[in-house]
């Protein structure tokens, strides 16, 4: 499991190191391009509601 | 709409983010200040309350002229906390408050008709009461004008934040990273990972979770009320983790590492450890700030549980102005001393658990966090509809 939400942390940004054996580095521009794009269309696909984030009003 | 539209990544981020990187030390503090005030100027005038929410950035500056007047165990610093207590009390408690004395507005003396929130003001409140009482208890330096303002409008953490602390702000203030590559490809690969879970999962679970009203709940097949409290719990994490990753995504362009503020926490299987990995920056400002100055554990059993008490009561009520906070605030409390008190009959042993008890404290700790959202996100009326009409149809 820890290996499992480490590779989830890294492919969202929110570690620098991948997980032991994970196969894909920062270094690999091609397959962040094609993530972030892949990224890009989901947020394009589902951006037509608007909404304020919650903890605005806090 | 902020961290989802265009004017924030547009007008604000991007250029201030390059200009930061560009500048030299000196410069850099007022390139946050300038462009943090700028970010509160635009956002408040469009979002929250016009020319008089513009007008609230004086709250910033006449935090800033009284905070230099902070000196290790100086009375002035319990003012500014006073002072910072009152301004939420105004602004977020006021209605609330005086509801309770008069609970119909139209007799309320008291009553304010055109309430609003300044931007941020749950979250930069409880940064300006950090940096006083550490400044009381000699744990973080004075720093420049320049440093103290830069901290309390980083905008990328201003609205909802991490909440920071100036110890940790300074040094990367005053040393940005170099890694112009790696900090740009995580800042952008979180920001963009925060969007999805924002529209993608958040936004489209509002569906299911608008359902959530009196109305609604009363015509309802009953197996479907806890599916609609689940979408909300779904949500709530998506939303508010969403908006985190943003922030400190944006604050990584910057090349300014803030805290992290959310760990997995539905994977956790206790809910001590639960609050430790929700909403992270919080739990850490509460220990340090109410629970241990109350005594923490180093008191006697029935002190320990008043001071988890007390302290979820602070977070209930941080969360909202209403009584369906307090409840809520009060239903993790229970659940906490319930835990201590559980593991003080039945410690730990050195075996570790078997996979059944793990499997098991899960879904325990998954189900008393979503019940208990029910009253995060519904008033103590309805929420005590919607369990009756789940438990008795």
């Amino acid at each position: 499991m820890e290996w499992i939400t480490g590779a989830f942390d890294y492919l969202g940004g929110a570690r620098d190191e991948a997980p032991p054996g994970f196969p894909l580095t920062l270094g690999n521009w091609a397959f962040w391009a094609l993530w972030w794009a892949a990224l890009t269309v989901v947020i394009y696909v589902f951006s037509g509601q608007s909404s304020k984030f919650i903890y605005i009003d806090f | 709409m902020i961290f989802n539209s265009w004017d924030y990544y547009l007008l604000f981020l991007i250029p201030a983010a390059i200009c930061f990187r560009l500048a030299g030390p000196r410069v850099r503090p007022w390139i946050v200040f300038a462009s943090g005030s700028l970010f509160f100027a635009y956002f408040s005038y469009t979002q929250f309350g016009g020319w008089v929410g513009v007008a609230c950035l004086g709250i910033f500056l006449w935090e800033c002229f009284v905070s230099r007047f902070y000196r290790v165990r100086s009375w002035i610093c319990w003012l500014g906390i006073a002072q910072t207590v009152l301004f939420l009390a105004i602004f977020k408690y006021r209605n609330f408050l005086s509801g309770l004395v008069w609970p119909n507005a139209a007799e309320n003396p008291l009553f304010w008709k055109h309430a609003f929130l300044p931007l941020g003001i749950s979250f930069f409140t409880f940064e300006f009461i950090h940096y006083a009482a550490d400044r009381y208890n000699d744990r973080t330096e004075q720093g420049t004008v320049g440093e103290y303002l830069a901290f309390i409008l980083f905008f990328p953490t201003m609205v909802a934040g991490p909440i920071k602390r100036y110890q940790d702000f300074l040094p990367k203030l005053r040393a940005v990273s170099r890694e112009w590559v790696v900090d740009w490809q995580r800042g952008v690969t979180r920001i963009l990972s925060g969007l999805v879970k924002k529209f993608a999962v958040a936004d489209v679970l509002t569906a299911y979770t608008n359902h959530l009203n009196w109305a609604d709940i009363s015509h309802a097949e009953r197996h479907i009320l806890p599916l609609w409290l689940l979408a909300y719990g779904i949500k709530i994490y998506a939303d508010f983790s969403a908006y985190s990753d943003i922030a400190i995504g944006s604050a990584r362009l910057f090349g300014i590492r803030v805290p992290e503020n959310f760990d997995w926490p539905y994977l956790r299987t206790n809910i001590a450890e639960f609050w430790r990995h929700w909403h992270m920056s919080l739990t850490s400002w509460l220990i340090d700030y109410i629970y241990i100055p109350l005594g923490g554990s180093r008191v006697e059993n029935g002190r320990v549980y008043a001071n988890i008490l007390v302290t979820m009561l602070v977070s209930g009520i941080w969360h909202g102005a209403g009584m369906n906070f307090i409840v809520w605030g009060l239903l993790h409390g229970a659940m906490l001393v319930v835990r201590r008190a559980w593991r003080q009959f039945r410690p730990l042993g050195a075996e570790p658990a078997s996979q059944v008890t793990l499997f098991f404290s899960w879904l325990l700790t998954f189900v008393c966090v979503n019940l208990a959202w029910a009253f995060f996100c519904m008033d103590v009326k309805t929420a005590l509809f919607f369990f009756r009409r789940l438990i008795i149809g």
